[in-house]
């Protein structure tokens, strides 16, 4: 073989891969993306199962006195839960009756599926979080998920058992949002999330009457626009806006909840319909 | 066949490591990237077809896991492995140093292309370097710790399965 030939032939195969890549169809793209996924599923699950079990005999360290502190601690948190169980119920009834009585389109409604956090997966370019729950448990693309701070993002994509969401901090992710108390929409977008800081958002077309810095923030919603959030859910604090180029609106940084950086348990909305 | 599918397996091991490892970082908000190790011994040490073989099933594992267009890891590796194998004649491949540095530069032209290729995606490209230099420093800080570890793994996974002779022996 000549010696010119023998030294491109690292490059001739990279073409030849190159070219290969570019002709398989679609369809086989998609299908190899899958298998790759569910590839690696059973070893990132195992390893959250093993953290899990950790997290067990981490807490049979603690003494009976401890267990029963926090027990009584925690009957007490029950009891008032129970309270707004009930109030929570009468509220509802009182919405249908109203929905009834004006004819009005009833609210989507959604079924809570709580998942375990099995990675996460926080770069510069990107953030996202493998939960434990999948099309095992009818999660479908695009539900919304939540946590106690408020939303946590969308499911992007759903596997056997695991699913994948994408952060309301990544910075392709958009959507319409609105200031607590108002109704005019605000274009919501994921920010640079610098390290050792909690991660932040944009926001763009604010209208100009609506102030806010870091000694006034205000707090930022979902509208309900789009179909995919429901209306009121929390999205962060606005701490500061000011008048974007063009004059006719302003644009400002959100600051997002620091917990969403550390998140073990989040709540994904199914939306009751799609099924 | 045989040489690929335990080469793959040992880079499998690596994904599931630097993944861990990236969860554990995720509240600081820091990020380890290792795509260097993916590439090198691979490059530098394998026939060509094996070689490159289990590096394209390591860029698949990557584009299946990450939200990026299929086939950017797949290619970026495919590039880095030609370019190493290229002159990997030249190069003292056998000594440990000389594997680590080659991992050290691929994994810096590697971080340095998908950032060129992933920084569109924010509303302000030029603020994200800070952040993506941090995590440049962290990565090659990681990758020269667990480089000659990973290398020996690579070695005796192979040698154990009876792909390549003990060196020792």
């Amino acid at each position: 073989m000549p010696k010119r030939f023998d030294q491109a032939r690292p490059f001739l195969t990279l073409a030849l891969v190159v070219l290969g890549w570019l002709l398989v169809p679609v369809a086989v793209k998609l299908f190899t993306r899958a298998s790759f996924f569910e590839l690696q599923a059973p070893l990132t699950v195992a390893a959250s199962y093993a953290r899990d079990l950790q997290d067990y005999w981490t807490l049979r360290l603690h003494s009976n006195s401890e267990l029963i502190e926090a027990g009584r601690d925690l009957a007490r948190l029950n009891a008032s839960y129970e309270e707004a169980v009930q109030q929570n119920l009468s509220l509802q009834a009182e919405i249908a009756r109203l929905e009834e009585l004006l004819k009005l389109p009833a609210y989507a409604h959604y079924r809570s599926e709580h998942a375990r956090v099995v990675r996460r997966d926080f770069s510069g370019w990107w953030q996202q979080l493998v939960i434990r729950k999948g099309r095992n448990f009818g999660i479908p693309v695009g539900a919304p998920v939540i946590f106690a701070g408020g939303v946590v993002g969308r499911v992007s994509e759903v596997y056997a058992y695991t699913a994948v969401v994408e952060l309301i901090s990544d910075p392709s992710v958009r959507l319409a949002a609105v200031v607590e108390g108002e109704n005019q929409p605000i274009s919501f977008q994921g920010g640079v999330n610098t390290s050792f800081d909690a991660p932040k958002g944009v926001i763009e077309f604010v209208p100009l009457n609506v102030y806010a810095s870091p000694t006034m923030p205000k707090r930022l919603v979902t509208s309900g626009l789009g179909g995919v959030f429901p209306p009121g859910l929390n999205l962060g604090t606005i701490i500061k806006v000011e008048p974007s180029l063009d004059g006719l609106y302003k644009s400002g940084e959100v600051q997002l909840d620091p917990r969403l950086s550390a998140l073990t348990e989040v709540t994904v909305l199914v939306p009751l319909n799609e099924q | 066949m045989r040489r690929t599918l335990v080469t793959f397996l040992t880079l499998l091991v690596l994904w599931v490591l630097v993944a861990q490892v990236n969860h554990l970082l995720g509240p600081a908000q820091v990020f380890l990237f290792a795509g260097g190790l993916f590439v090198t011994y691979a490059a530098l040490m394998l026939p060509l077809r094996d070689g490159l073989a289990a590096v394209l099933m390591a860029g698949l594992l990557c584009d299946a896991t990450e939200p990026v267009r299929l086939g950017t890891h797949l290619l970026l590796f495919a590039a880095a492995h030609a370019v190493v194998f290229n002159i990997r004649d030249r190069l003292p491949r056998e000594e440990t140093v000389a594997r680590v540095i080659v991992a050290l530069l691929v994994n810096l032209a590697l971080f340095l292309a998908l950032s060129f290729v992933l920084v569109g995606r924010g509303p302000s490209p030029g603020d994200i370097w800070p952040r993506l230099i941090l995590d440049l420093v962290c990565s090659q800080l990681f990758l020269a710790l667990v480089a000659p570890w990973f290398f020996a793994l690579q070695l005796r996974t192979l040698v154990l399965t009876r792909v390549e002779r003990d060196p020792l022996a």
